[in-house]
């Protein structure tokens, strides 16, 4: 190969390397939040079960359930609707929580979930997946028992 | 029909309206999905940050109020900035789920929750943010309107304060060293 054609194609070649590699630095700080409801489900369990798995011991669960960068296990929950209430971001929230139970699995739904919760009625029976929060435990200074929170939700058609 | 009968019935109704009107008000306040913001401003960028599952009581009777915060329910524009704030070098939101602010309502004989009204609170307590624990005392707001009960506040926090500090890289020029904080919650009885 001639001098000339050699310098050629190894500038060719450093220029994709810079543009690929600033393509991806511009993905990286672009890239999108990670879609709940399209992720694959880590945990399937009874509102109940996650309930008493975070008054049991809620350092192990808290390592089991939360993740460093804040995208946490995807949860698929089942428990009876006890309420059903809108936030201050017009997002509907269910909490799951069966009778006799000291705390729930609080749910909120998204802009795009609302018209799901909306169908659902005190009482029933649903399954619910979200992302998790933060778990469930006894609050001396609040004088109150915490629920689980789950964000992102949607209802699970069974 | 005669005079006793009279009397009885007429004490039927008196004593309800007593029970009404005496009927001591209910004093402790909970709020399940306050909304609380935080903003950064640089002149290299401005972040912000809201979180809508602020969970806080409020007695009435003695002031006492509470708040808890899920940290990873903080949501940002950018996915990378997410990840940063919860990771172990910034906030650390696996190892420190939730921030808890405990404290009083130093003033709360001024406020009249039965009352239509806005009136200022003075609260002087200790907020807590990963393991770090520091007195603050701010203003806020209650506003009674139609036995609906709000609360809000806006101030600004030193994030050195609880040792999130920013030595190098975008971080260290992109946030602010102090950060401003707006509080709105909703309470109802509990």
């Amino acid at each position: 190969m001639p001098k000339k054609k050699l310098i050629k194609v190894a500038l060719i070649v450093i220029a994709v390397g810079i543009l690929s590699a600033g393509g991806i630095a511009v993905y990286m700080f672009n890239k999108p939040h990670r879609d709940v409801q399209s992720a694959t489900i880590d945990f399937t369990l009874a509102s109940t079960a996650l309930v008493q798995e975070y008054f049991t011991n809620p350092q192990a669960a808290n390592q089991k359930y939360l993740d460093d960068t804040g995208d946490s296990k995807i949860m698929s929950v089942t428990g009876k609707v006890s309420s059903i209430s809108r936030d201050m971001n017009n997002q509907l929230v269910v909490l799951l929580q069966d009778e006799g139970d000291k705390a729930g699995v609080s749910c909120t739904f998204s802009a795009a979930t609302n018209a799901s919760a909306e169908k659902l009625a005190i009482g029933q029976t649903v399954t619910i997946k979200g992302v998790i929060r933060s778990g469930a435990g006894y609050d001396a200074n609040l004088d109150l028992y915490e629920d689980v929170i789950l964000e992102k939700c949607d209802v699970l058609n069974p | 029909m005669n005079m006793k009968k009279l009397t009885y019935l007429f004490m039927v109704p008196v004593a309800m309206l007593a029970l009404v009107a005496f009927r001591p008000v209910a004093s402790k306040l909970v709020s399940k999905s306050g909304h609380i913001n935080f903003f950064s401003h640089t002149a290299l960028e401005d972040i912000t940050s809201n979180n809508y599952k602020v969970v806080s009581t409020l007695e009435t009777s003695t002031g006492d109020v509470a708040f808890s915060l899920p940290m990873q329910s903080f949501e940002f524009e950018k996915a990378l900035m997410q990840e940063h704030f919860n990771s172990k070098d910034f906030l650390n939101t696996k190892d420190f789920p939730k921030a808890k602010f405990e404290g009083k309502i130093i003033n709360i004989s001024e406020v009249d929750f039965t009352k239509d009204g806005t009136y200022e609170a003075n609260v002087s307590g200790n907020l807590t943010i990963k393991d770090v624990t520091k007195p603050i005392n701010e203003k806020g707001t209650i506003t009674v309107k139609g036995g609906v009960i709000n609360a809000q506040t806006k101030f600004k926090l030193v994030l050195a304060d609880y040792g999130i500090t920013f030595k190098k890289g975008k971080p260290s020029t992109n946030v602010a060293k102090e950060i401003e904080v707006t509080l709105n919650a909703d309470y109802q009885s509990e």
